[in-house]
C-alpha cells in the first residue's frame, strides 16, 4: 500500500505541473488585467503603458509563468520606462511558497486573500454537505424500503423536480419567501444576505440562522440527486444474495439494513463524496453570490473577472492538489472498506 | 418493496413487518429532525432584542413614612429621611442605540486608497472616512472643504498666465488621529503618484503638473508646464497623511503595500474606517476630530451583496438601507415595497461611438450612412420601453454636464424619421438592387455593418431592438459581445475595440466630469504597432483634434465654452457618437434612511446630514 500511495504523489507532480502551465496560458488569454483598472472609464493610454511595465504584463507570457512559478527575484526590472532595469524584483514563486501578490488588491499577497475567505467556505459547505449526505441516505433508505408505495412516487416525483431545479431559482425564490414574504406576513423570518445582521452583531447565533437559506438552497438541488443514488444502490443491495442470508441466519431487520445493506450500498458513494469534498474550497459560487456568503466561490468570479492571475491560479492550484489528495484518501478508504480490493 | 424469490409467505410477511418498522422509524427521525430544524430557526428568529429584565440590588435613598416612639406624652407621626437597601425589579434600559445604516454595495472595493483603484464603488467612498480638497454639490459644483476658497483669478489663486494655482488651506483642519493636514501632505501625495516604484492606477491629472511646493504649512502652489483649464475637476480627491505613509515609503521603497491602502484608520472624513472583512461588510463610526462636528448617524456598514436580485430583496425586506443601480425591470417592485428610486447626474451618458477609420466598413465612414442610422432609431421609445422612461436620448456626450451650458444651440436633434432615413440613402446611392432588404452601394456592397458592446444585459437588449429598427431602412447590422477585460483590451491584446472590428461600439462614458475635456478623438491617440495603448479607436478629424487641444489651455470659460460648442456641433452633424441613453447615478434609499441628497462627483457630500429614522 505504501508503495502504491508514494506512486501516486509522485505522478501528481507532472500533473499538477501540466495543470498549471494550462490554467495560466488559459487566464492570461482570457482578458487583460489593466483594461478594467480604468473604473467606469476606458483606461488611459499612459497609464495602461505604465502599469504593464510595472506589474510585468508586458513581458512574454513564457516569461511570466516562469515568474509566476520560481519567482523574479533573480531579475531587475524597469519600472520608469526608460529601457535601463532598475529595481529588483521580489516575488518567490509558487514553487517556493508564495502564490504572488494580487493585482486588484494591489500588493496583497494572494494567498492571504484566500486564506481569508477559506474558513467562511467552509463554516458554509462542510454542514451542507452533511445535510446532503445525512438527509440523501435517510429519504434514499426510506424511499428503497417502499418501493413503489405511494410515498416512494411522492419522494420520486419531489427528487425529480428538485434535481431539475437551477440553484439560482431556488435560492431566490427561497429568499423572497422566508425573508420578504414572512416578513411582511408577520411571521418569524430570516434575513436576506449576509453572514450577520450588523445592528446585532457577528454572533454564532446570527451566522447560524445566515446560514439557513443558503444551506437550504444547496441541500434541496443536492438532495434530490444523492437521495436518488442512495435508493437505487439500497434497492441492488437488498435484493443480494448475503442480505437473504444475512435475514436466514436471524439477524434484526435493523441490523440486516445498517449493517449489510447499508455499509455495501456505500461504497460507490464514498468515491461521489471523495471528489466532492475537494470542491468544497471552491465554495458555490451562485449560492454565495445570491446570499452574499463571503466565500471562495466569489472570490474566484470577482477576481477571474478583472484578470487577477496570481489569486484566480492560487485558487484553482489549492482544489487541484486538493482534488489529486483526496482521490488517494478515497481509494485508501475504498480498500478499507471492502477488503476484496488491494493495491499493488 | 422488493419481492425476493424463494421466500416463504410468513418470512415475507415476518420481513414486510420489519421494513416497515425500520421505514417508520426513519420516518420518525426525519421528521424530528425537521421539526427540530423549524424550531431552531423559528427561535433564532424570534431571537431579536428585547428590552431586558434583570434583578439588581441598588441603595439609594427613599422618603419613607415610619413611626417613631418618642418619650413624650403621646404618639406622633413624623416623616423622616432614612437610607436603606432595597432590592428591586427594574428594566435595563438598553444603553443610547446606535443608529446604524447599511449601504448594499454590489462591487467590493479593492483599495481604500484612491491612487490605487478607479473603481467608483471605492472611490465614492472617499467622503466617508476621507476628504478632498474641494468636493461637489448636488449640481456638480465645485465647494472648498480643505481650503479657505477655491483659487481664482479673481481671488488671485490662478496666475495671469495660468500656470500657478495658490491653494491655501484652513487652520483647523486634522487628520483622524488628532495630527494637523498641512501643505508638506499635499506634496508627499504628489511625490508618491509620480514616483515610478508605485503602481498607481493613474497619473492623470498630476503629470501635468512641472511641479508642488509647499510655500509654508498651509499654502500649496501647483505649478504647470502650460495652462491646464480641467485643474478644477480631477486635483486632489484625497490627500495622503504623510507622518503614516512616509515611514512606510523609506522602509519599502514603495507604498503598494502600504497596510493604509486597505485599512486607512487614519483618515480625514466624517468618519473613521475600523474594519474590512474581505466579501462580507467594511464599518465606519464617527471621526470624533472632525472638525466640521458630528453626523447624525453614528455607524456605517457597508454590506457587499454582489447580485441586483438579492440588493432589491434586501432592501424591501428592510436588511438594507441604500443600494445602487437597481435592475431597470426592479423599479417598480422597489417603489412598490416603499423604496425610494432616486437619480442624480454623473456626466455619463450611454452611446453609440461610430469607427471611422481605414479599417472600418465603407458604410461606416460614410457620414451620409451614419446620419441615417441617427435617424433610424426610435431613441425616445428604447428609452420609454427599455429603461421604463426614467432616462432620455442625449444628443451629445456634453448634454448632462453643467445644465447642457456646452451644448451648441445650433444642434438640431435626431428625430426619429426612418422614411427620411431611407430618402437620404436613396439619394445617396444605397438601394436595394437585389430585394433582399438590405441595401447596396455603389459598387454593390450589401451595407452591413457590425456592432460590439459589452456583455450588460441591457446593451445586449439595446443591440436586439436597434438591428431590428436598422433593419426596417435596409441597413444589416451584425450584433456581438464581449467581457469587458477583452472589448476595453489594448491593440497588441488583439481588443475588438482598438483594432476596428466593429463599426459602431456601444457603452456609458463621460468627459472628465465635471470638466468638459476630452482626449478620445486626439489624433494622437490612434492605436497601432507603434503605439499599441491608443484610446482614439474611432478616427482622425484633423478639424475636431485641433478643438480638442484648442480649449485644455484656454483660461477664458466663456471662450472655452464657445470651442466645445464648436467639438458638439460638428460631432453632432458628423455622427461621431450617438446618444442612446443618460445614464445617471440611480440611487435606491430605503424608508429608514432621510435627509439624504446626493452628487455626481461626491455623492456622499452631505453625509453629516444624513439620518436613520425608525
Amino acid at each position: 500500500m505504501s508503495r502504491y500511495v508514494i506512486r501516486r504523489l509522485l505522478q501528481a507532480i507532472p500533473l499538477l505541473f501540466i495543470i498549471s502551465l494550462v490554467l495560466f496560458v488559459l487566464m492570461r488569454a482570457s482578458g487583460d488585467p489593466v483594461a478594467t483598472m480604468g473604473g467606469r472609464r476606458v483606461m488611459r493610454p499612459e497609464d495602461r503603458q505604465r502599469l504593464a511595465r510595472q506589474l510585468g504584463l508586458d513581458k512574454p507570457i513564457y516569461t511570466q509563468y516562469l515568474y509566476w512559478l520560481i519567482g523574479n527575484d533573480w531579475a531587475t526590472i524597469d519600472t520608469d520606462g526608460d529601457g535601463e532595469p532598475d529595481m529588483p524584483g521580489d516575488r518567490r514563486g509558487v514553487l517556493r511558497g508564495e502564490l504572488g501578490k494580487s493585482l486588484v488588491s494591489r500588493g496583497k499577497e494572494a494567498w492571504d486573500i484566500i486564506w481569508e475567505r477559506l474558513p467562511n467556505t467552509l463554516l458554509l459547505m462542510i454542514p451542507a454537505e452533511i445535510v446532503i449526505i445525512l438527509f440523501s441516505l435517510i429519504v434514499g433508505i426510506f424511499s428503497a424500503l417502499r418501493q413503489y408505495t405511494l410515498a416512494d412516487n411522492v419522494i420520486t416525483a419531489i427528487s425529480f423536480i428538485g434535481y431539475s431545479m437551477p440553484i439560482f431559482f431556488v435560492a431566490l425564490i427561497s429568499m423572497y419567501l422566508f425573508s420578504v414574504k414572512f416578513k411582511e406576513w408577520g411571521l418569524p423570518f430570516l434575513p436576506t444576505v449576509g453572514m450577520f445582521d450588523p445592528k446585532l452583531g457577528k454572533t454564532p447565533s446570527q451566522v447560524a440562522l445566515h446560514m439557513v437559506l443558503p444551506i437550504f438552497s444547496m441541500a434541496s438541488i443536492s438532495i434530490a440527486g444523492y437521495s436518488r443514488y442512495v435508493r437505487s444502490q439500497m434497492l441492488e443491495t437488498i435484493s443480494q444474495d448475503y442480505i437473504r442470508t444475512a435475514r436466514a441466519k436471524g439477524l434484526s431487520e435493523r441490523a440486516v439494513i445498517s449493517g449489510h445493506a447499508l455499509k455495501n450500498a456505500s461504497l460507490p458513494l464514498v468515491t461521489i463524496i471523495g471528489l466532492d469534498i475537494p470542491l468544497l474550497l471552491g465554495g458555490a459560487i451562485v449560492t454565495e453570490t445570491i446570499f452574499a456568503w463571503p466565500g471562495m466561490g466569489r472570490l474566484f468570479v470577482d477576481h477571474v473577472s478583472r484578470g487577477d492571475t496570481p489569486v484566480v491560479m492560487g485558487i484553482l492550484m489549492i482544489i487541484a492538489l486538493a482534488v489529486v489528495i483526496f482521490q488517494l484518501l478515497t481509494d485508501i478508504l475504498y480498500a478499507w472498506l471492502d477488503p476484496r480490493i488491494r493495491y499493488e | 418493496m422488493v419481492i425476493f424469490a424463494g421466500a416463504s409467505p410468513a418470512t415475507y410477511n415476518a420481513r414486510k413487518d420489519m421494513e416497515e418498522i425500520v421505514s417508520r422509524k426513519i420516518a420518525k427521525t426525519l421528521s424530528i429532525l425537521v421539526v427540530l430544524a423549524m424550531l431552531a430557526v423559528s427561535l433564532a428568529a424570534c431571537g431579536t432584542a428585547e428590552p431586558e429584565v434583570v434583578v439588581e440590588t441598588v441603595v439609594e435613598t427613599v422618603i419613607e413614612t415610619v413611626e417613631v416612639e418618642k418619650e413624650v406624652e403621646k404618639t406622633v407621626v413624623e416623616t423622616v429621611e432614612v437610607e436603606k437597601e432595597v432590592e428591586k425589579v427594574v428594566t435595563a434600559t438598553p444603553a443610547p442605540t446606535n443608529k446604524i445604516a447599511t449601504f448594499a454595495w454590489t462591487q467590493e472595493p479593492d483599495s481604500m486608497n484612491w491612487v490605487y483603484s478607479n473603481m467608483w464603488f471605492s472611490s465614492i467612498l472617499q467622503q466617508i472616512f476621507h476628504c478632498w480638497a474641494w468636493e461637489f454639490d448636488s449640481d456638480n459644483a465645485a465647494f472648498p472643504r480643505l481650503l479657505t476658497e477655491i483659487p481664482s483669478m479673481a481671488n488671485g489663486g490662478v496666475s495671469e498666465d495660468g500656470t500657478v494655482v495658490t491653494m491655501n488651506l484652513r487652520d483647523d483642519i486634522v487628520w483622524s488621529d488628532g495630527t494637523p493636514i498641512t501643505a508638506d501632505d499635499f506634496v508627499f501625495t504628489y511625490e508618491m503618484i509620480m514616483d515610478p516604484n508605485n503602481t498607481v492606477v493613474s497619473q492623470y491629472p498630476y503629470d501635468a503638473l512641472s511641479g508642488v511646493e509647499a510655500t509654508d504649512e498651509r499654502t500649496v502652489v501647483m505649478t504647470f508646464a502650460e495652462p491646464f483649464a480641467a485643474w478644477e475637476a480631477w486635483f486632489w480627491r484625497g490627500v495622503m497623511p504623510k507622518h503614516i505613509l512616509e515611514p512606510v515609503y523609506e522602509a519599502e521603497g514603495s507604498i503598494d503595500e502600504a497596510e493604509w491602502n486597505l485599512a486607512p484608520t487614519v483618515g480625514c472624513g466624517p468618519y473613521d474606517f475600523v474594519e474590512w472583512e474581505s466579501g462580507s461588510y467594511m464599518r465606519f463610526v464617527k471621526n470624533p476630530n472632525y472638525w466640521l462636528g458630528q453626523p447624525n448617524i453614528d455607524e456605517i456598514y457597508l454590506q457587499f451583496v454582489p447580485d441586483d436580485a438579492s440588493q432589491t430583496a434586501a432592501l424591501i425586506a428592510g436588511d438594507a438601507d441604500l443600494g445602487t443601480f437597481p435592475p431597470i425591470s426592479d423599479v417598480p417592485i422597489l417603489e412598490a415595497g416603499g423604496v425610494e428610486v432616486m437619480v442624480q447626474s454623473s456626466g455619463y451618458a450611454e452611446g453609440w461611438f461610430f469607427n471611422f477609420r481605414d479599417m472600418a466598413s465603407p458604410g461606416a465612414q460614410d457620414v451620409v450612412v451614419r446620419q441615417a442610422i441617427a435617424m433610424a432609431l426610435d431613441r425616445e421609445a428604447i428609452n420609454s420601453d427599455l429603461l421604463l422612461g426614467l432616462t432620455h436620448a442625449p444628443e451629445t456626450l456634453w448634454d448632462p454636464l453643467a445644465g447642457g451650458m456646452y451644448v451648441s444651440p445650433d444642434i438640431v436633434p435626431w428625430s426619429y424619421d426612418p422614411e427620411g432615413a431611407k430618402a437620404l440613402l436613396e439619394d445617396n446611392g444605397y438601394v436595394d438592387s437585389d430585394n433582399d432588404g438590405i441595401r447596396e452601394d455603389k459598387d454593390g456592397n450589401p451595407l452591413t455593418l457590425t456592432h460590439g458592446t459589452t456583455i450588460r444585459e441591457i446593451r445586449q437588449d439595446n443591440q436586439a431592438v436597434t438591428q431590428q429598427m436598422l433593419r426596417e431602412i435596409g441597413i444589416d447590422m451584425q450584433i456581438q459581445s464581449w467581457d469587458a477585460d477583452l472589448f476595453f483590451g489594448s491593440w497588441a491584446d488583439g481588443s475588438p475595440a482598438a483594432l476596428g472590428d466593429v463599426d459602431i461600439m456601444e457603452w456609458s462614458d463621460s468627459t472628465a466630469f465635471p470638466d468638459p475635456d476630452h482626449y478620445y478623438w486626439l489624433c494622437s491617440e490612434l492605436p497601432s504597432d507603434e503605439y499599441p495603448w491608443g484610446a482614439n479607436y474611432f478616427g482622425c478629424d484633423e478639424y475636431l483634434d485641433g478643438l480638442f487641444q484648442e480649449q485644455l489651455g484656454m483660461l477664458d470659460p466663456d471662450a472655452r465654452t464657445e470651442v466645445i460648442r464648436e467639438i458638439t456641433k460638428h460631432m453632432h452633424e458628423n455622427v461621431y457618437w450617438l446618444g442612446i441613453w443618460d445614464d445617471p447615478d440611480m440611487w435606491i434609499v430605503g424608508p429608514r434612511l432621510t435627509n439624504v441628497s446626493f452628487s455626481g462627483v461626491t455623492p456622499f457630500y452631505t453625509i453629516m446630514e444624513w439620518d436613520i429614522v425608525e
